[in-house]
């Protein structure tokens, strides 16, 4: 069954504490809307940590760097967690 | 966190792309000190990696990668490289692509194994001309806010501006990279690139300048002692070409290494 984004997000923001792994990162909500550059603030290397625990996690099913190579720098800069998910959900679903 | 450990050192890598026995592998290079390999990585690298297995690594002491205190001379990082391609890709020549700094590993690299390496793309590089180290290592050498007003005009991040947390970090690594380790030092004693070095190094060359780059003249010199070379000037752009004109790189890179594995004799 496919999770539902609820549940994608639950494991993104999990991912995304582990990557930052410093304590104020634990205290901050992590919503559809949060943002990964303004409210996240996450350094460029730790977006590539991310990109690399999101794919270990779902496998071959989610061509994460394949969907970060179609878009240019200001759209990954812009990106909100719900794109992420969205993006997620939509490859479980096909890959069903 | 894939990492290779070699030379006493913790290597942070990224592996892009489906391994292929058609084609040569593709390792980039990142600048100095403000850089890794995330550069490479939202710009170029995942689009190579549609049509090639791709490496990215973090240099010593920078990115994710261990910070070790010595060793940061230029051949101290050519012989780093070496080993990161020895446990990735293993002993067949790769295309190398090296920004700024890592421009120069590249060459350096192609210098001393020239039959490791398939083609070169350098993007604004820093050749290792006379005079070199001490251009370099004058602005790391710098002390305080003056070292901070330099660095932050000579580093583009990914978002183009830093939030205070970001800022923060990065003068921190910067500070601990110049303060607590022997790079400057290092940097100074490495020895020049001579047009002589590379009279004899037939590895195909794609390099691109910006047009107010103040790397170009001295690089376009030393370039035209190279055979197989190809200089491309990038128009209003200035050092920073991978941020400037993005999609021009990422199109041109893309095409003079689909090129190159076309000529490849596997």
């Amino acid at each position: 069954m496919t999770p539902s984004r609820e549940e994608v997000l639950l494991v993104v923001a999990d991912l995304i504490r582990q990557v930052v792994d410093e304590d104020w990162i634990k205290e901050v909500e992590i919503t559809m809307d949060t943002s990964f550059a303004d409210e996240l603030e996450l350094e460029s290397i730790e977006f590539v940590a991310l990109a690399e625990k999101i794919q270990a996690h779902y496998g071959r099913r989610v061509d994460f760097a394949g969907w970060l190579a179609a878009m240019e720098i200001h759209e990954i800069i812009g990106l909100r967690l719900g794109k992420v998910v969205d993006f997620i959900v939509a490859c479980l679903s096909t890959s069903q | 966190m894939a990492e290779v450990s070699a030379r006493g050192v913790r290597f942070h890598v990224q592996r892009l792309g489906t391994p292929r026995p058609d084609a040569r592998g593709v390792v980039f290079v990142h600048g100095l000190v403000m850089d890794n390999l995330s550069s490479w990585y939202f710009t170029v690298a995942n689009a190579l990696a549609q049509n090639a297995e791709v490496l990215l690594y973090d240099l010593r002491g920078h990115g994710r990668s261990s910070q070790p205190v010595d060793h940061y001379a230029v051949d101290d990082m050519v012989e780093d490289l070496a080993a990161v391609i020895d446990a990735t890709l293993g002993g067949r020549p790769v295309i190398l692509i090296g920004n700024s700094f890592g421009a120069l590993v590249c060459l350096r690299f192609a210098c001393a194994h020239p039959s490791r390496v398939h083609a070169l793309a350098l993007v604004d590089g820093h050749l290792g001309g006379v005079g070199f180290a001490e251009q370099m290592t004058a602005t790391l050498a710098l002390q305080g806010e003056a070292r901070d007003r330099a660095i932050a005009r000579s580093f583009q991040s990914w978002l183009g501006r830093h939030s205070a947390r970001k800022r923060t970090r990065l003068a921190v690594k910067a500070q601990e990279l110049i303060e607590k380790t022997t790079l400057v030092a290092d940097l100074r004693s490495s020895l020049p690139i001579l047009p002589q070095d590379l009279t004899a190094l037939r590895v195909p060359t794609l390099a691109l300048y910006g047009e107010n780059s103040d790397l170009r003249r001295p690089s376009e010199e030393l370039l035209t002692a190279m055979p197989n070379s190809r200089v491309v000037i990038l128009s209003g752009c200035t050092h920073s070409i991978l941020w400037e004109a993005t999609a021009e790189v990422r199109q041109m890179i893309v095409a003079f290494v689909g090129d190159q594995q076309k000529s490849s004799s596997l």
